[in-house]
């Protein structure tokens, strides 16, 4: 039993893992499957990690439709997003890959991905995530949302920086791209209710998509303003009227106020919120005090104030942030451009799709690479060091350390939707 | 809306207006633009000069096509170039809009090739031709546009032997908010049809990105094209065009020198040369007729050093056009029109036969008469 070779993906997910939860599927290779069992001891064997080898996955070109799949390029809050090569025209797509079964586990699920899909069908913008295509596998209950290929998101730039903002210059080229998307989202009567940086993809040209209208309202045509009941977004980027609990509220005015932390989220590195959890985040929100750093001068400062109003009728609209100062003047590019940080450790974001291609049409590299458990933890130690590390030199070296530290305050950044996929095991009579 | 004609044959000083009345005739000579578009003979009654008038019926198109038309029209417009095909008018009729261009006697090279070359222009006619394309496309680079589908079928002759570069609806600027970008990122949409002729470094999409050097790789495929009948790559699935330009492998110009070996080679093991591409997409009398002729070194290796893989290594316009390969031209006695003498060339005559065809464009235009024609200017 001891020489058994486990073969485990961890990419697979195709493998029923309803019981297992997160657990990683395994499948025995040499497996006769008719084994007696009063013959095997049960008691738990201790195996050396030496011993588990696991097989390498091997590049199997697969295709959906015209598509031919890449690896992955991030979880969303719905299922895994990967990349895609479009075999016609050759051009680089991401696949949304969502299943029912977890549709159906989350609360509203299937309704807001049809809902996405309608919405996404009807607009065309420069800044908005285009969806070009969606396909059906009824066998396998799994649906692929095939959209423009980004390379990064604002979130993931952040966070690779140790001040985890960008210079005036480059933030001020996103914030314009925003209120651009914005403007146009707004003026098709859609409110987007959860703009943040981790929705704010890029284009490998370095155009901004606002990405993820999972949660986002269409008006009604006929609705004679834009009052809205139900908020679903991030926490930090919340509203007063939202974290008060009103149960209407102006829908336009909920992304101006995102935006605007969004906006002081990249130029401070910081968030005018904080809580140690929701509740106190709430409470602080709804109070609507914050203080802006000293560090930042009067045409940005008014506008962060005039976006992050607790007055509703005070707050700027979008025609006012255009026209406001620092939306107009670019700010010299002094600062060095914060750069997409690279995709497991490739800087370049070379197309995935290629070794796939490679197997597919020469058929190169037959034999299986083979590595141990011991050799993965080993891994893991060091890449685990690197973080820490990379952590620790980052608190000496930033006077924001306190993000650092705080990890009670760090929580309540992460992109916390209320409809995320959360991995608990089913439990199941046995 | 008057314009300039631009350049041939000391038509300089005619201004071309934008009335469709003013054009008669429209003789149809083939489609353009993937279907897109209808291409017509036509006369220019006020001067009486024979133009081109492209026609694209844009009502039952897609946005994405006609926001092509309108770009290749925009672009075409900024430039200014005896070897850049002009626009020497634009103006809707009907439900089309309609560009002018002076007529190019002798069409496309992809024409001229499919109809008459089967087995790949003379050398030296590539040589006149290519002399041409560099002055046009080194303009069109300084002008600060990635042309980005340099083929053939781009590459008109006119009845003078001049060729002029088209095409510029795939173009791209360089120039982004008001600085010259080093590289450049976006992957031009609606290029199915250019796929065979553009770079790796376009097609891999990644953020090493790309420059006007991309140009040059396309230009280099165009090469094979002119010399062997045939694009590179012709029947050759897209993937397997993309992971064999990846790998480096170019394809060549084929004559003697081809290697007897590659042409049993299996496509399978792996070393599926790009020539081979080429070749599964020629016959058996043709490849006699390859292996019969010669190519200078020089063609050779202009070819090569145009299609290196490594874009830094490829040469620029100004740098190929004093390459040694085009010390034929003036020692060539021959001219191209010489070499295209048995080629029937479009002209006046074609206006005069339209016949039945004429009268058919004439109902639709007054079938059109009681719309409101408006001015598409810009």
């Amino acid at each position: 039993m001891d020489n058994r070779i486990a073969i485990c993906d961890p990419d697979e997910d195709e493998v029923n893992n309803e019981l297992f939860g997160d657990i990683e599927p395994v499948t025995w290779v040499n497996d006769d499957t008719n084994y007696d069992l009063d013959e095997i001891n049960m008691a738990f064997h201790r195996v050396d990690s030496h011993q588990i080898i696991y097989e390498e996955k091997k590049k199997k070109c697969k295709l959906i439709g015209k598509y031919v799949m890449g690896d992955l390029l991030g979880e969303g809050s719905y299922g895994k997003v990967k990349e895609m090569l479009d075999s016609d025209t050759l051009c680089r797509r991401a696949v949304k890959i969502l299943k029912k079964k977890k549709l159906r586990r989350i609360p509203n699920g299937e309704i807001n991905v049809q809902r996405e899909i309608q919405l996404l069908r009807t607009l065309k913008h420069k800044n908005v995530i285009d969806l070009v295509d969606v396909l059906y596998n009824d066998e396998k209950e799994k649906m692929y949302l095939v959209m423009e290929f980004c390379v990064g998101g604002l979130q993931d730039m952040l966070e690779s920086m140790p001040h985890k903002k960008f210079p005036l210059w480059q933030g001020h080229g996103y914030f314009c791209q925003l209120i651009d998307g914005l403007e146009y989202l707004h003026s098709k009567g859609i409110v987007h209710k959860d703009i943040k940086p981790g929705n704010l993809l890029l284009t490998l040209d370095g155009t901004l998509k606002i990405s993820d209208l999972g949660v986002a309202e269409a008006l009604d045509m006929f609705a004679k303003d834009d009052t809205c009941t139900t908020g679903q977004g991030s926490p930090a980027f919340q509203p007063p009227e939202i974290a008060n609990g009103c149960e209407t509220f102006a829908g336009f005015k909920v992304d101006i106020w995102s935006s605007g932390v969004t906006l002081y989220n990249i130029t401070t590195g910081e968030y005018p919120f904080e809580g140690d959890n929701i509740y106190k985040l709430y409470e602080n929100i709804g109070k609507g005090e914050y203080t802006i750093p000293a560090e930042v001068e009067d045409p940005l400062k008014s506008l962060l104030q005039g976006m992050l109003q607790k007055d509703i009728d005070k707050r700027f609209t979008l025609q006012q942030i255009r026209q406001h100062p620092w939306t107009i003047c670019r700010p010299p590019k002094t600062l060095e451009e914060v750069p997409i940080p690279p995709l497991r450790g490739d800087e370049w974001h070379t197309m995935t799709v290629l070794p796939y291609l490679m197997e597919h049409h020469y058929g190169v590299d037959n034999d299986p690479t083979y590595y141990t458990e011991h050799q993965l933890n080993e891994e893991r130690k060091l890449q685990e060091m690197d973080r820490t590390s990379g952590e620790q030199k980052n608190a000496c070296n930033s006077h924001y350390n306190k993000h650092i530290t705080n990890h009670g305050k760090r929580r309540w950044r992460k992109p916390t939707s209320c409809i995320s996929v959360k991995k608990f095991p089913s439990c199941k009579p046995s | 809306m008057y314009s300039r004609v631009a350049g041939e044959e000391g038509k300089s000083s005619i201004m071309y207006d934008s009335s469709p009345n003013s054009y008669h005739g429209m003789a149809h000579l083939g489609t353009c633009c993937s279907g897109t578009g209808t291409i017509h003979l036509a006369l220019h009654k006020p001067t009486d000069t024979m133009v081109v008038v492209k026609k694209f019926y844009i009502d039952d198109r897609t946005p994405e096509d006609y926001n092509l038309v309108e770009r290749e029209i925009i672009v075409t417009r900024q430039l200014q170039h005896p070897n850049v095909l002009p626009y020497l008018a634009t103006f809707v009729s009907g439900h089309s809009v309609c560009v002018v261009s002076p007529p190019m006697g002798f069409g496309s090279c992809q024409d001229l090739i499919e109809e008459h070359f089967p087995v790949g222009l003379p050398e030296v006619a590539v040589a006149f031709i290519l002399k041409d394309v560099l002055q046009g496309l080194e303009y069109i680079h300084k002008r600060g546009f990635v042309h980005r589908a340099i083929k053939a079928s781009h590459i008109l002759i006119s009845s003078m032997g001049q060729a002029c570069l088209s095409g510029m609806r795939y173009a791209c600027e360089i120039v982004k908010n008001g600085r010259w970008q080093k590289n450049i990122y976006c992957f031009p949409s609606s290029t199915a049809n250019n796929l065979k002729w553009l770079s790796p470094e376009l097609l891999l999409q990644d953020l090493h990105g790309y420059n006007e050097k991309s140009d040059i790789y396309s230009l280099g495929i165009t090469i094979c094209e002119l010399a062997n009948g045939v694009a590179p790559f012709t029947g050759v699935p897209a993937t397997l065009m993309l992971t064999e330009k990846v790998r480096g492998r170019a394809p060549h110009i084929i004559d003697c020198k081809l290697p007897k070996h590659a042409e049993h080679e299996n496509t399978n093991d792996g070393d599926a040369g790009s020539s081979n591409s080429t070749l599964a997409a020629i016959g058996e009398s043709i490849l006699e007729h390859f292996s019969s002729r010669k190519f200078s070194e020089s063609f050779h290796s202009i070819t090569v050093q145009c299609l290196h893989r490594d874009p830094s290594n490829r040469p620029s316009t100004s740098q190929l056009s004093s390459h040694p390969f085009f010390k034929q031209c003036r020692k060539s006695d021959e001219t191209v029109v010489d070499i295209f003498k048995s080629v029937p060339k479009i002209g006046r005559r074609d206006v005069d036969s339209a016949g039945d065809y004429g009268v058919a464009m004439s109902a639709e235009q007054l079938a059109n008469l009681d719309l409101q024609s408006c001015h598409w200017d810009f």
